[in-house]
């Protein structure tokens, strides 16, 4: 069958399934393209310049945030709502066949099969850390198999990576054509051993360098967010102003700033239009439950609950924690009891969830006074006519999100 | 006295949020106005032997061999053992106390050898709820395991549980972790005292005494849960 027909009929039912009210479609659309034709997403590839964006934490914003900047030149299709695994990978690609550019959000386990099938002009590596380890397995594996799949790449292709991230870094290190990325490191949870060779890596007393005996080391990275200034290794210099609040989307700001300039737009530009977004598929839209305005964040393994806590505290007074432990979440808690929520001592802080009473438990040996309640109705009855921030797993986030009118 | 809790290695042996279990008898001492201690010992600091309990959490392969091959330099939790130290130890720290643990590449790894147990890679990954009926007088023990290896016993051993759900120590054994005099080891994550108020009681009454009552009913709520969930 012709890929064009395969399209066609693939979006007739993402529609239908869109109409039935079963979700965006998208996953539909996809999957039936892939059945019909299995080698879709590498034919619709072949004419395109494709990057692909991967990492534990803020995939899905730097992915938007490309997209964006993309936008001031060139059409771009992607997939910036999150499907980031096959079905997701193909929606994108059958979308506006004539647009040149395409920007991929990857599943970390997904990045060997993106790589093999869309031959891609860039590859943005963010960071790796703990997530969902009873499905992504431990960091260092996930590292391997990136490591094994970037030697693949074509030759062409440029890397844009952390420096910041030994994983990230002992990964990409063998290609020769890299950018390092630095955003001023401050240690890393999984890496208190070498990635190379598995003796204790050394850290600086301020988490920003690291290095082992074995000679692997932090590389000096060639574009530096210092503050909101992102320098090039030309003397470039841009302000970076992020509508999203947070030092994690400042810097996925930078990235996307600086992926966007190789593919002709001028920092400044990237810089402008990036600056006008404010959320992204969900992430601080505001929703309005009962009486209360909340503030939507996302927050799903211990370094992404330490940063939203973070950004969380210049919010508002009162908060809504909702844990679940779906398949999307990750089914093992445990992870609850890295996180420090000191930061919550001086708020309001109310819990729901499916998990409500693990995080009960862990706040109770934090001395953090909380509420509990069944869902987020109660929450909002509790709460009252107040704006609150509401922090969320991913499968509760994305129930929320749904709701937030777009 | 002072009761003296050692956090052996966090950073290496914390991959699953073990570190909960030291901050959960910390907190259970403190509400029982129980002076006590906490002593996080890291990468490059000397591991005290006089102190009265000692908790290993789990790790990644390669973590867990760096921690191994620090705790093998000076004996320190042997000659704690021999000064009458407690140690409660989760899945790689578990590993660690027995005489062999698997890692990545088919390498085969010497442990401590505290207890005659061996471990040797599993096909399969052991990945979910656990629950098991403990050996000792209280509650049903409700966890979370993760883990490559599978351990059985080299001596007429006493498990911690017989599991209910869950593989456990595998090997087709049906058990989970073991207890001797002195130590108390498991594959439950969660963390295991989070879950399992009882047993974190248990394991200190062991060397401090009886406890006063504590009322806590959250963690019972948890436990009741996750128990009833995994049935």
């Amino acid at each position: 069958m012709k890929l064009r027909i395969v399209i066609g009929v693939a979006n007739f039912f993402g529609a239908m399934s869109r109409i039935a009210k079963r979700g965006s479609g998208v996953m539909v659309t996809g999957r039936i393209i892939l059945k019909l034709q299995p080698d879709a997403v590498r034919i619709l590839s072949r004419k395109r310049k494709v990057i692909l964006i991967s990492g534990t934490n803020g995939k899905t914003t730097t992915t938007s945030l490309i997209y964006t900047a993309l936008l001031e030149k060139n059409e771009v299709v992607s997939n910036y709502t999150g499907a980031n695994l096959f079905a997701g990978l193909a929606a994108a690609l059958s979308k506006n066949l004539s647009a040149p550019l395409a920007a991929l959000e990857v599943d970390e386990m997904v990045m060997p099969w993106a790589i093999k099938q869309t031959e891609p002009e860039m590859v943005v590596l963010l960071n790796l850390g703990r997530d969902q380890l009873d499905r992504l397995s431990e960091v260092r594996l996930v590292a391997q198999k990136w490591k094994d799949a970037l030697a693949t790449l074509p030759k062409r292709c440029l890397i844009l990576a952390d420096a910041d991230d030994p994983f990230v870094v002992w990964a990409a290190l063998d290609w020769s054509n890299i950018l390092w990325f630095s955003a001023g490191g401050h240690g890393h949870i999984d890496a208190s051993t070498c990635p190379a060779c598995g003796a204790v890596l050394r850290w600086s007393q301020d988490g920003a360098n690291y290095s082992c005996e074995c000679g692997f080391a932090r590389p000096d990275a060639q574009w530096v967010l210092t503050g909101d200034e992102l320098q090039g290794p030309e003397h470039q210099s841009v302000k970076v102003v992020s509508g999203i609040p947070g030092r994690a989307a400042l810097s996925n700001a930078a990235r996307a700033i600086v992926a966007a300039s190789f593919f002709g737009v001028a920092l400044y530009d990237s810089a402008m239009s990036i600056s006008r977004v404010t959320s992204v598929d969900g992430r601080f839209a505001k929703l309005r439950i009962g009486n209360t305005d909340f503030r939507l964040l996302l927050s799903k393994n211990p370094a992404s609950w330490r940063e939203t806590l973070s950004t969380s505290e210049s919010g508002p007074e009162r908060v809504l924690l909702v844990v679940n432990a779906n398949t999307q979440d990750g089914k093992d808690t445990s992870w609850l009891w890295d996180v420090d929520f000191t930061a919550l001592k001086k708020r309001y802080v109310v819990v729901t969830g499916e998990r409500r009473l693990d995080v009960s438990a862990r706040l109770t040996v934090n001395e953090i006074p909380h509420h509990l309640v069944p869902d987020e109705n109660a929450a909002a009855t509790l709460l009252g006519e107040v704006e609150a921030d509401l922090i969320a797993s991913y499968t509760a986030f994305h129930r929320l999100a749904k709701s937030v009118t777009r | 006295m002072t009761f003296a809790i050692v956090h052996v290695l966090p950073e290496l042996l914390g991959t699953y949020g073990d570190r909960g279990n030291v901050e959960i008898l910390s907190w259970r001492l403190k509400e029982r106005s129980i002076a006590h201690e906490v002593l996080t010992v890291g990468v490059g600091d000397a591991i005290p032997t006089s102190a009265d309990l000692y908790l290993l959490g789990g790790g990644e392969d390669d973590a867990q061999i760096a921690a191994m091959e620090i705790l093998a330099k000076n004996d320190s939790l042997k000659k704690a053992l021999e000064n009458g130290a407690h140690i409660f130890a989760v899945c790689a720290g578990f590993q660690i106390l027995g005489t062999q643990f698997p890692a990545s590449g088919d390498r085969v790894i010497s442990g401590l050898g505290l207890v005659a147990v061996e471990t040797v890679s599993a096909r399969h990954r052991s990945v979910g709820e656990i629950l098991s009926r403990p050996t000792v007088p209280i509650e049903m023990l409700t966890g979370f395991e993760n883990h490559g290896g599978q351990t059985r016993f080299l001596d007429d051993l006493q498990p911690l549980g017989h599991v209910v759900a869950g593989i456990g120590n595998g090997q087709g054994s049906n058990v989970d972790g073991l207890i001797t005099s002195q130590i108390v080891a498991t594959y439950m994550h969660g963390p295991a005292f989070s879950r399992n108020p009882e047993l974190a009681d248990w394991i200190l009454s062991r060397k401090i005494g009886p406890l006063a009552t504590l009322t806590a009913p959250i963690f019972n709520q948890l436990h009741d849960e996750r128990v009833s969930k995994t049935s």
